[in-house]
């Protein structure tokens, strides 16, 4: 077995037993939050009787290890139980959700990537001069002010005062798409519509900008700290003396070795803006797993509460998994070292 | 890194190619919001949104009467009755959006299923023993005792075509499984004038004219509607000012549909049939003693309490009550008699408490969900203060509220809450709140055990005619007033914000008006006017 190998399985393992752990925690504390679900879902008008009557369906009259081996025997067969607040079962909620946030989250990240790096590369390339500055001031502001308060700011630019961009939703009326994936660019693009793809486009640029101001500040402020640093390291000093152009140092052997640092905060970012997504969702009515989640936290819809939890756990550590293979891949004395261990 | 630039790039281009649609208004279009989820399960409904899908999706054998009180026949052609025996004649001329016709059995079909799933509002039917189909077209219902309000109730009762949810029955126990839920959770299967093309309970509700509707719609009537859900306030208010939505929620605080209003959008309402009201729990001190009660319900400033909720100089989300019961409904005292603020008379009844404002600190809450009760827990502490009363602001989740006020022991000394006539009777309103059999629900955090107030309840719920029952509430109201449980802080009325394309006589014309929240929203009855 090849070290890469082997540290993915170890990696694999660990994350199943810290998802089995997540599920015992939030099964427990989704229990112990005030209010009797049943009530809150049958509504105000709900009488005592019709209550008990739910409760009971829910099982919420059993002792909570009953409940929990009831749950994880369902989860077994895939079933994550009847969401309260919509009535479905939560995994077609999640299905129907969750992709809309990992498109929001899929190009808010390449944003974070395509913008925040060559900020940085260049911040860190131009140190000291009015490039800089200006970098590290829009770095400053990204970082400084959190997703929703973007989300509003950009949506009153460019969708109240300058109509540039929508304002609500992840595509026009007009457009009457089948979906597949329920990734909206992908499935307009199997259906073959350019038209309806553009306009998908179009409506997730706002909300994807906002969402991803705060990491592309926080991208570019550590490409640019990570490359000054290597830029002081003997090797750069010894390129330089052998009249390697400046361009082919800061891309060849300054950028790769400053990677590192910036992809495991890149993919840490990927992963916490599934919870940040919240409140960007909500102002842009993008009808997402984040937005789901939050609903159901407060009607305490307790299989929705516990599935959401769950999914979100699930991909923060796949993306983890994913940085650290990456990690890995880029830097073999990394490899080699996890692997002796 | 350049092919990924060349890629965002074209994919910029194609997103302004994008655009183009999204700049022609959509016409016969109507699109509003309200708070998710939207029910669409008739024998689920309860809030808002669910009573919009419901009354547009979904007929009744009776609806209210425009402009008036009382009620029409609908699907119903003619009824009599009383006590507790209703015979009900329906139409011949209705068909099911399937194409089914309608019948005696879907109309008992509806009823067994509303009791046998036991959600939404099926407790106004408690008291109906059964249905029966007497013929194709005569159904009767038999009722355990005299239920007055019996008319009133079968707003609340759609139809469902029971031969499409017979071939649509879920997995469950017994032979009728599911009883269909999972499919009405996703189908419509009315009569209604208008059929549920598609339906995310979190996302939005797309409807369209239905083209067998027993009744003629206008032309102008909407083509589509969406009913879109979870809208911010702040996305309203750009949608709607870019003319991409029509009409707002009534959740939207009056700032923002006061800024709506100033930059040419119409105001439109809907009231009286819910109030707002300062429940005092009368079991714990001090608020055990009447005259207390009676010193912080003369020391509130109703006016004051309209003016926190004024849109626009004319109008607001709530109008000065005239006591318990709102002023449009039966029982009511008359416009001139609204409530006034008397310091005086608040420290005289101060006075003649046993307790003495130094003994206690009275417990404010408000309602987390619900930011516009700070304002009004603010406003008590001031009233009260001026009068030596101190007190305690607490904000108090929904969840955490309903389950202390089972008690009366955890009950806070005074909660916020509004409270619906959920068939525009005054039996639905008051019956709930104050019955001694009820106490302890959100409803009803007073406690209240009095027995006059019981007697005379019992006298509204069984009057022979409405003169009877106007008299017995009208009786009632003095009652409530004189022993103060709640302070009854206003009559409410909800506004919504719209764009000049729609046309809602219903929500504007008080002529027009239904005595029944959310009947306003008859799609039917609106006019699109681009």
């Amino acid at each position: 077995m090849t070290p890469t190998i082997l540290i993915f399985a170890r990696r694999l393992g660990t994350s199943c037993i810290v998802l089995l752990g997540v599920s015992m925690l939030i099964f427990a504390i989704a229990r112990v939050i005030p209010g009797d679900p049943a009530r809150i879902a049958l509504g105000p008008s709900a009488t005592a009787d019709q209550v008990e009557k739910l409760r009971a369906e829910l099982r919420l009259d059993e002792p909570i290890t009953t409940q929990y081996g009831h749950f994880l025997s369902e989860l077994a067969q895939g079933d994550l139980g009847i969401s309260l607040y919509t009535n479905r079962p939560v995994v077609v909620d999640i299905a129907q959700f969750l992709p809309a946030t990992l498109e929001l989250i899929f190009v808010a990240g390449a944003m974070m990537i395509a913008i925040g790096l060559p900020l940085g590369i260049a911040s860190a390339r131009y140190r000291g001069t009015w490039i800089d500055n200006s970098i590290r001031m829009v770095a400053l502001l990204g970082v400084s002010a959190p997703s929703f308060v973007w989300a509003v700011i950009l949506m009153l630019l460019f969708a109240y005062f300058l109509p540039l961009f929508p304002i609500a939703g992840r595509i026009s009326d007009t457009f009457a798409i089948q979906p597949v994936t329920n990734f909206l660019l992908l499935d307009t693009l199997i259906a073959g519509n350019l038209a309806a793809f553009g306009n998908a486009a179009w409506h997730i640029i706002l909300p994807a900008f906002a969402l991803a101001l705060s990491g592309i500040g926080q991208t570019a402020r550590l490409t640019r700290a990570n490359m000054v640093e290597t830029y002081d390291k003997p090797f750069i000093e010894m390129a330089r003396s052998y009249g390697v152009p400046d361009r082919r140092i800061a891309r060849r052997y300054a950028f790769k070795p400053s990677l590192i640092p910036a992809l495991t905060i890149i993919g840490l970012d990927f992963a916490a803006m599934l919870g940040n997504a919240f409140l960007v969702e909500a102002v842009f009515a993008w009808p997402g797993l984040s937005r789901y989640g939050v609903s159901v936290i407060l009607r305490k819809d307790l299989d929705a509460i516990v599935g959401t939890v769950l999914i979100i756990s699930a991909t923060f550590l796949i993306m983890n998994l994913i940085v650290d293979v990456l990690v890995t891949f880029i830097n073999p004395r990394i490899r080699y070292a996890r692997g002796r261990s | 890194m350049r092919t990924l630039l060349k890629l965002l790039s074209a994919a910029s281009l194609v997103a302004a190619l994008g655009a183009i649609p999204q700049i022609v208004q959509a016409g016969g279009v109507l699109r509003l919001d309200e708070v998710a989820v939207g029910e669409l399960d008739p024998a689920k409904a309860t809030d808002y949104a669910d009573s919009i899908l419901m009354f547009n999706v979904y007929d009744t054998l009776v609806i209210p009467q425009q402009g008036a009180p009382g009620h029409d026949p609908h699907l119903a052609a003619s009824w009599s009755g009383e006590g507790t025996s209703f015979t009900f004649t329906l139409r011949d001329d209705v068909t099911f959006q399937s194409g089914n016709p309608l019948t005696a059995d879907d109309v008992v079909f509806s009823l067994d299923r509303m009791q046998t799933i036991g959600q939404g509002l099926s407790y106004l039917f408690v008291s109906v023993q059964g249905a029966e189909a007497v013929d194709a077209h005569t159904v009767t219902f038999t009722l355990s005792e005299p239920y007055a309000p019996f008319v009133s109730s079968l707003v609340r009762l759609p139809i469902v075509d029971k031969q499409l949810v017979m071939a649509n029955l879920g997995e469950g126990e017994g032979e009728m499984g599911d009883w269909g839920q999972a499919f009405l959770s996703q189908n419509g299967a009315g009569t209604g004038a208008y059929r549920v093309v598609s339906h995310n309970p979190q996302e939005e509700t797309v409807m369209e004219k239905s083209t067998s509707y027993f009744l003629p719609i206008a032309d102008a009537a909407p083509d589509t509607v969406r009913l879109r859900y979870g809208l911010e306030a702040a996305t309203v208010r750009t949608l709607i000012a870019q003319g991409e939505h029509d009409i707002s929620s009534q959740w939207v605080p009056p700032e923002v549909l006061g800024a709506l209003a100033g930059t040419g959008a119409q105001l439109l309402t809907e009231g009286g049939v819910t109030g707002f009201y300062m429940k005092l729990n009368t079991t714990k001190p001090p608020l055990d003693d009447v005259n207390c009660r009676l010193a912080l319900a003369k020391a509130f400033d109703y006016e004051g309490g309209v003016k926190i909720i004024a849109v626009t100089d004319e109008v607001s989300q709530g109008t000065l009550s005239t006591g318990a019961i709102p002023a449009a409904m039966l029982g009511a005292n008359p416009r001139e008699k609204a409530q006034t603020r008397d310091l005086d008379a608040a420290r005289q009844h101060l006075a003649d408490c046993k307790y003495s404002p130094d003994e206690f600190v009275l417990e404010l809450t408000w309602i987390g969900e619900v930011p516009l009760e700070e304002r009004f827990a603010l406003l008590m502490q001031a009233n009260f203060a001026e009068i030596g009363i101190n007190s305690d602001i607490r904000r108090i989740p929904w969840a955490l509220f309903a389950e202390q006020v089972s008690n009366s022991e955890t009950t806070p000394n005074v909660s916020q809450v509004y409270v619906t006539a959920v068939t525009g009777d005054t039996d639905t309103l008051l019956y709930g709140m104050y019955h001694s059999s009820a106490a302890g629900t959100w409803q009803s955090p007073e406690h209240l055990n009095d027995p006059e107030v019981d007697r005379l309840l019992d006298a509204g719920r069984t009057g022979a005619t409405p003169e009877d029952r106007a008299a017995a509430y009208s009786a009632l109201n003095d009652r409530l007033m004189a022993i103060s449980p709640t302070i009854y802080a206003h009559d409410s009325q909800s506004v919504f914000a719209a764009s000049n394309r729609v046309k809602v006589p219903a929500l504007s014309d008080p002529a027009m008006a239904f005595g029944l929240d959310g009947f306003g929203f008859t799609f039917r009855l609106m006019e699109m006017t681009e």
